[in-house]
């Protein structure tokens, strides 16, 4: 990092003034929007063309939630516009100050606003059903909160399937000291997934057929191509296809929704419509990098250009310099490149399973574009994703970085309700143990009923994995290991209390939850006010899950000292593996705690969290 | 929403029933419902626990509340008018017919419409489930069959599900119509290997036991061809005099059908059956002369809505 002191308040004024969204060359009023004119198609504006706004202004903002036709990737599809574009405005707010911001919905049904990765009363949260009762169709909810952190975060309807429909947007909020990132210009990056589909309908695909939108699945067609890819005999492949028919599970499964119905959106643009990111060779260039899909992880790099990752879920990190990174759903992360040259570069965003890509250019000009990367096979899990050990049996495995020092480990017994027991001699005299935590614990049988297909014969840490179809290509990926917090948070200390929480689905019937139950046959989790808890994820199922905890941070135990693990607000769960989280509970009042994959999320994997006085008893009385 | 809010008042009532004492000192009597916190996995480990930390600043809470009054809040169940966060427990149905074809035999028989399809509604759980099977004379003197079960469905392991409920079957020609009530217990499901199974155990209104099993395999060609190896199996635990059944296995369908997913919910197929009566049933029908083998190609559509 360079010598900040130059970094006044007005300069980083200027350095916003550079602020280009889409590449289109005006920052279009909403009112200009609506304006036909420029629109190809007669009265249908295109996706892509949002504004900017400052929600800690003095007179606040008003945002304004519609049905409206929209040209999505040169089609006419019918979303929710904020402000009359998707996704919605880029709200900014300065630290320190209190956003003022009025919603008014002109859908035809209840709506709402969660501001995701904020610190809020949990009233503000705008989660239905938890922070308030939501946004009845033709009223204004007005949001007002004091504003008590900085960085890239993003906001999005916590209602049904709105989400799907374009209802998101990004949020910037300014440090009200001096940024410890330096950049000389910015630009927004939302990452999404657009369907033409009524999302209800593509649920309902999903629970009824399985694989629906599966177009990659192994056939016979195939099997010379993954000879070819994995150089196995024929005779291996099918083995391998076997054994996974023999335990009913399918390798490719890597996404429930995929190309077959999505168009893959960056700020709103599909891959042919190139939106444009405008910088002059040498300057340093800062994406704020949101994944705003409701299915789509996102492997996102820039052919030619290394990227120093320097914000993850809007939290500092300590700068690290990579090639790829995976963007689980609802993830951000900020980068800073910078143009060697006056060449175009593409910003590339392939989705996890391979089925398509969003794509940009960076250059400094626009019109200019460079070559899109050839798509890569698509991934297959394999049984580092079972949290199967086979010594010496590992020939023709896919990814087996996850895998390396595993003997030796320390195991322990875990049957699936028994799995609190810690080694006693590990316990810090103050706490839960920070470093070196258990690397592994063995499955036992699953008890989680008819609503949990558990092949996982152990979980095991998988925080140096990047993830199913990434670590091959000869360049570096970022994994979770890396993330370090650049400054110890406030409130560090060890944990005194934990639990183990299984994220549990039954890939087959499409049922999704924790413990093997939905939202609706749950209660709610509570945590005490004040306490340090730790929850140790295990992710039962093949697929990832991005885990959110609304109101409170969780320090994701990233394999370092305490000091430095990252706090997140979306932790990525892979297949098979022990996540800890530790968590400062701050922030009295109810709040969501739920897988981020929208249709994992409405099927019920779901909790209400409860911040209580206390774990004793009722609730309190207030006048004893 | 409505099976949600029953169940809760439920679980209320059982809530209410095993901690009658307590709930006297609770006005909401929700915070005494069995929680997550109780269970193991969220249970506390109290051995380590400290307790809360003094050090720590109340963050701004909502607007016109106290931290009890938060606090409270917390404790208690949502405002009666909120919606439900996730509409987790939704029903759905389904119609998939797997077999919709026209048949036509290796002999002179008039073709058949033949066809087997499920319905199916309900939530994850528990689901009521329609099975209909039959063939009826396309072309010709009104003559047909049909099964019809009718069946409550529970998912009891995570491939699966038990059903039971009664089957009406019935035969008809123009001049004679015949049916039959039984009862039916099932097992469907997924077996290793991705075999689609479904065995149905039926007592007639007779006292006849009769069992019939089928299994299906999908083979993808490519991401839209599958080919379609299917078996049906019939038995019979003793003679059946007035349905030509005799004790043992009665008769086997084995079929392939080539189909191509257009769309998932709408594919056309070709397919081939081969059918037999075996053991003592094809005796009988061999001492009626009737055939006790055949040949059939039928083509047809799978959909589903």
């Amino acid at each position: 990092m360079k010598d900040q002191s130059r970094f006044s308040e007005l300069s980083s004024m200027s350095r916003r003034r550079f602020l280009v969204t889409t590449g289109s060359s005006t920052l279009a009023s909403y009112l200009m929007l609506n304006r036909p004119a420029w629109a190809l198609n007669a009265d249908v504006a295109r996706s892509g063309n949002f504004g900017e706004l400052d929600a800690t202004a003095e007179e606040g903002i008003d945002l304004y939630l519609e049905n409206q036709d929209l040209l999505i990737g040169g089609r006419v599809g019918r979303g929710i516009t904020i402000n009359g574009s998707i996704p919605g405005p880029v709200i900014r707010m300065t630290e320190g100050k209190d956003a003022l911001i009025r919603v008014h919905n002109r859908l035809p049904e209840s709506s709402s606003i969660h501001w995701h990765g904020i610190l809020l009363p949990f009233d503000m949260d705008g989660v239905p059903g938890i922070s308030f009762a939501g946004i009845p169709a033709g009223e204004t909810f007005t949001y007002r909160f004091p504003v008590r952190q900085n960085g890239t975060y993003w906001y999005h309807s916590h209602s049904g399937f709105q989400e799907q429909l374009g209802h998101y947007g990004q949020l910037i909020v300014d440090p009200a000291q001096t940024d410890p990132v330096d950049y000389d210009v910015e630009h927004t990056v939302v990452l999404s997934d657009w369907t033409f589909e009524d999302p209800h309908n593509v649920f309902r695909n999903l629970k009824t057929i399985e694989g629906y939108y599966n177009f990659q699945r192994p056939t016979l067609a195939n099997i010379d191509d993954q000879m070819q890819a994995t150089g196995m005999a024929l005779g291996e492949v099918i083995g391998k296809r076997l054994s996974w028919q023999g335990m009913r599970m399918d390798p490719t499964d890597i996404a429930d929704v995929t190309g077959a119905t999505y168009t893959f959106l960056m700020n709103g643009k599909s891959a042919d419509e190139n939106p444009v990111f405008l910088a002059e060779p040498g300057q340093k260039v800062r994406l704020r990098i949101v994944n705003a899909s409701s299915q789509t992880y996102y492997d996102v790099r820039i052919p030619g250009l290394p990227m120093t990752v320097v914000q993850a879920d809007g939290q500092d990190i300590k700068p690290v310099e990579t090639d790829e990174f995976r963007i689980a759903v609802a993830e951000t992360y900020d980068v800073i490149i910078t143009l060697p040259d006056d060449q175009a570069y593409t910003l590339f965003a392939e989705t996890m399973d391979r089925s398509g890509y969003a794509r940009g250019t960076l250059a400094s000009r626009v019109g200019m574009s460079a070559a899109i990367p050839e798509p890569r096979r698509r991934p297959m899990l394999n049984m580092a994703d079972m949290g199967m050990m086979m010594k010496g049996g590992m020939e023709g495995m896919e990814g087996m970085e996850g895998m390396e020092g595993m003997e030796g480990m320390e195991g322990m017994n875990h049957g699936a309700h028994d799995s609190m027991v810690m080694p006693m001699g590990r316990h810090a005299a103050n706490g839960l143990p920070t470093e070196n935590l258990v690397e592994r614990v063995k499955h036992g049988p699953s008890g989680h009923g008819p609503a949990s297909i558990t092949m996982a014969q152990s979980a095991y840490r998988r925080l140096d994995y990047p993830g199913a179809g990434l670590g091959d290509d000869g360049w570096r990926v970022l994994t979770y290991s890396q993330l370090r917090a650049l400054e110890r948070p406030p409130l560090r200390r060890p944990p005194t209390r934990e639990f183990y929480l299984h994220l549990t689905g039954n890939m087959h019937q499409f049922i999704w939850g924790f413990d093997g139950k939905k939202w609706s046959e749950s209660d709610m989790i509570r945590f005490e006010y004040g306490e340090r808890l730790r929850i140790n994820m295990i992710n039962d199922t093949m697929m990832s899950h991005p885990i959110h905890l609304h109101g409170m941070w969780m320090d994701l135990y990233a394999g370092g000292d305490l000091d430095t693990n990252p706090r997140k607000h979306t932790v990525n769960v892979q297949p098979a593996e022990l996540l800890t989280v530790d968590i400062t509970a701050d922030a009295p009042g109810q709040w969501a705690f739920h897988c981020h994959l929208l249709y994992h999320m409405e099927a019920g994997m779901f909790r209400t969290v409860a911040v209580v006085r206390s774990l004793e008893g009722g609730s309190i009385n207030a006048d004893a | 929403m409505l099976m949600h809010s029953t169940r809760l008042l439920t679980a209320m009532a059982v809530a209410a029933l095993l901690s009658a004492p307590a709930m006297g000192q609770n006005k909401s009597g929700m915070g005494n419902m069995p929680n997550t916190s109780d269970l193991p996995v969220h249970q506390e480990s109290a051995k380590y626990h400290q307790g809360s930390t003094p050090d720590l600043e109340v963050p701004p809470l909502p607007e016109g509340m106290t931290l009890d009054e938060v606090f409270n809040y917390a404790e208690s169940d949502p405002p009666s008018h909120f919606p439900d966060p996730v509409p987790d427990d939704q029903l759905f149905g389904f119609v998939r017919f797997d077999q919709f074809e026209y048949r036509v035999t290796d002999d002179d028989a008039p073709g058949n419409l033949g066809w087997e399809a499920d319905a199916w509604f309900g939530g994850d759980i528990n689901l009521f489930w329609w099975k209909t099977e039959g063939e009826a004379i396309f072309d010709g003197a009104n003559e047909g069959e049909s099964e019809n079960d009718f069946l409550y469905s529970r998912l009891i392991t995570p491939f699966w599900s038990v059903q039971t409920g009664v089957q009406y079957a019935n035969e008809w020609t123009p001049d004679d119509y015949e049916d039959r009530w039984s009862y039916v217990l099932a097992l469907q499901g997924l077996a290793p290997y991705q075999l689609e199974l479904d065995s149905s155990l039926y007592v007639s209104e007779d006292e006849d036991l009769t069992l019939e099993f089928e299994g299906e395999y999908d083979l993808r060609i490519t991401q839209r061809l599958v080919l379609q190896p299917r078996a049906a199996m019939s038995f019979a635990a003793q003679d059946i005099p007035e349905r030509n059944l005799g004790s043992g296995m009665t008769n086997a369908d084995l079929d392939l059908r080539l189909r191509y997913e257009i769309k998932r919910e709408f594919a056309p197929y070709i397919g081939v059956r081969y059918q037999s009566f075996v053991g003592e049933t094809e005796d009988i029908m061999a001492a009626a002369g009737e055939k006790t083998e055949q040949w059939l190609l039928m083509t047809g559509v799978r959909f589903a809505f």
